[in-house]
């Protein structure tokens, strides 16, 4: 049966499946009186950017 | 302790109805009460906020203790996530908050009360994204020939594809109260080699008899050469309103 199961266990949940979730979806609120919530897709885009880099990094430290 | 103590905010995870039914880290007003943190503004402010979001580390560690509290409070009782990093400078814009926000928030616990969120990706598995490589070309024009005939066949691969994954979250959304089919992650940040033709999440009623029918997809589904990951039950972040469009 080629069904994997996950349960969001602290290890086993991947960064992009939070990211997916905690940061891109949510009851947003808005207004005078919250002093900030994070931005959305600048962070995957962010989070992308990164992942490149770290990518790079790592294959100069093997090599 | 220094002698000018460090601004502080406070964190908001989400909001469950009141009386909670965990003792600490919870703020009461009315029916409502909001599951909350004190933060150093150092971090979350709104500046400081959208510098560490690109920190890889310190993403990761706030937004699965974000995950944490949440998936800990909805073990206990129905839970409405807030959105990553929503900061209030006291507690008495939390309560300002739940007031204002009162009637939209109670109507969301109702909704997900006795719900789950099921997340369920799917994938070209590796044998089938490889298949067809073509033989070398002998002559110029079986070069262009065989360039457009591979471009057909992506392309009609492709819309095949499509189609699977579109027939796949049909058929799970037939036995889900509500179902959104978020973008595809890209392969950069899923570590895979093979594409994502789907990432639905579903929020259930019966987890159980909902895996089941993942399973069952998945059967039909194996001889196509796709791949399905099932996760959660997860808070329902996917539906308590004013996610983002995928």
């Amino acid at each position: 049966m080629s069904v994997v199961e996950h349960r969001p266990l602290q290890e086993q949940v991947t960064l992009i499946d939070l990211v997916d979730r905690v940061l891109n979806k949510g009851v947003t609120l808005t207004g005078d009186i919250v002093l900030s919530v994070a931005g959305v897709d600048l962070v995957y885009v962010g989070l992308r950017v990164l992942l490149a880099s770290v990518a790079t990094l790592d294959e100069r430290g093997a090599a | 302790m220094s002698a000018v103590a460090e601004a502080t905010g406070w964190y908001v995870f989400g909001v469950v109805a009141s009386p909670a039914p965990m003792p600490a880290g919870v703020v009461a007003e009315g029916s409502l009460a909001a599951l909350v943190e004190p933060v150093s503004l150092a971090e979350f402010g709104r500046e400081a906020l959208v510098e560490r979001l690109n920190d890889r580390e310190w993403l990761e560690t706030h937004a699965r203790a974000h995950q944490d509290v949440l998936q800990a409070a909805c073990a206990a009782a129905p839970v409405v996530p807030l959105r990553f990093g929503t900061i209030f400078d006291d507690l008495e814009d939390v309560r300002a908050m739940l007031r204002s926000r009162r009637h939209e928030l109670e109507a969301a616990l109702e909704y997900v009360r006795g719900r789950v969120e099921i997340g369920v990706k799917a994938w070209v598995a590796p044998a089938s994204a490889e298949a067809r490589r073509p033989a070398a070309p002998v002559t110029g024009r079986a070069y262009l020939e065989q360039r457009l005939g591979a471009r057909v066949q992506a392309e009609e691969a492709s819309a095949a594809l499509a189609e699977v994954a579109r027939a796949a979250h049909e058929r799970l959304l037939a036995c889900s109260v509500e179902a959104v089919a978020n973008r595809p992650q890209p392969r950069e940040l899923t570590g895979r080699d093979e594409p994502m033709i789907l990432n639905g999440a579903y929020l259930v009623d019966d987890a159980d008899a909902f895996r089941a029918e993942v399973a069952a997809l998945a059967a039909g589904c194996a001889a196509r050469g796709i791949d399905f990951e099932v996760t959660g039950p997860w808070p329902p972040y996917n539906f308590v309103g004013d996610g983002v469009a995928p």
